[in-house]
């Protein structure tokens, strides 16, 4: 049980780790393709990529929930 | 029995008055992660206040993304020590936690690089300079607490201190460095991409 839950938890981690980098490598690539008028996009995925660390990764909700993973 | 339930009731006052601090040292540390947001909100106003969306040309796009990978890297270590410290795994833990520290040291080196260049094309006196190098100087300084953190961390837990008992000084040490990471994310495009 304890094992499957850090199995889980570490599997998660992964998850959202691909997902961060494919968001930078994204980011690279609209700097690149678009010569100007980029910013909103970048603001949409630096928001993105902070929600998932906040989230995820820092375990904001722990300050309400309690516990931890 | 009377004795049995005393004990009980003991062990459920201190486990009460534990998660108590522990929720405290929790507030305490996002208070202190917001004010440090108030520091680098500053920062990235004053890039586009004084700069607008201009950036350099001379600015090394790959290098940018890729200690931008390292960072977030080390992120992702530094989660599974955390993970690793709850579920009192000291062997994982020592070793997720070395990864992260040699991590931010390679991100701290590809800084170094970056700024050996930046000192040819636009030394601090520019306009450009100014922001490039006060932004990510001071975002390094905070890399270079957190590693320090993350050594210390590592140092007295290295006989199991924190995955046998109080795993808080992980926390606290791994949740800076993912506000060091979560800084970086918007550090990184307002100086090497916005255009």
């Amino acid at each position: 049980m304890e094992q499957d839950k850090l199995k889980s938890t570490q599997k998660l981690g992964v998850a959202i780790t691909v997902i961060l980098v494919v968001l930078v490598a994204l980011e690279y690539v609209v700097a690149i393709a678009m010569d100007s008028g980029n910013l909103p996009w970048m603001l949409i995925m630096n928001v993105i990529d902070a929600a998932l660390i906040i989230y995820y990764f820092m375990h904001v909700a722990h300050l309400w929930r309690g516990g931890h993973d | 029995m009377a004795t049995t339930s005393a004990t009980v009731g003991t062990i459920s006052r201190e486990e009460t008055a534990a998660q108590r601090r522990r929720s405290l040292n929790r507030i305490g540390l996002w208070l202190f992660i917001l004010s440090e947001t108030f520091l680098f909100s500053g920062l990235l106003s004053s890039r586009f206040f004084l700069s607008g969306l201009d950036r350099s040309d001379h600015l090394d796009q790959t290098l940018g993304l890729g200690i931008t990978i390292i960072l977030i890297w080390s992120s992702f270590t530094a989660y599974r020590a955390e993970t690793y410290a709850f579920h009192g795994k000291q062997k994982e833990f020592s070793r997720n936690l070395v990864f992260t520290i040699l991590l931010g040291v390679l991100f701290l080196a590809g800084v170094g690089y970056e700024w050996a260049q930046a000192f040819k094309h636009f030394p601090p006196g520019t306009g450009f300079g100014t922001l490039f190098f006060t932004m990510t100087g001071v975002h390094a300084f905070h890399v270079l607490t957190g590693l320090i953190a993350l050594t210390a961390v590592f140092w007295v837990g290295r006989r199991g201190q924190f995955t046998s008992g109080n795993p808080w000084p992980v926390e606290g040490a791994v949740k800076y460095w993912h506000f060091v990471d979560v800084a970086w994310v918007f550090i990184y495009p307002a100086l090497y991409l916005v255009n």
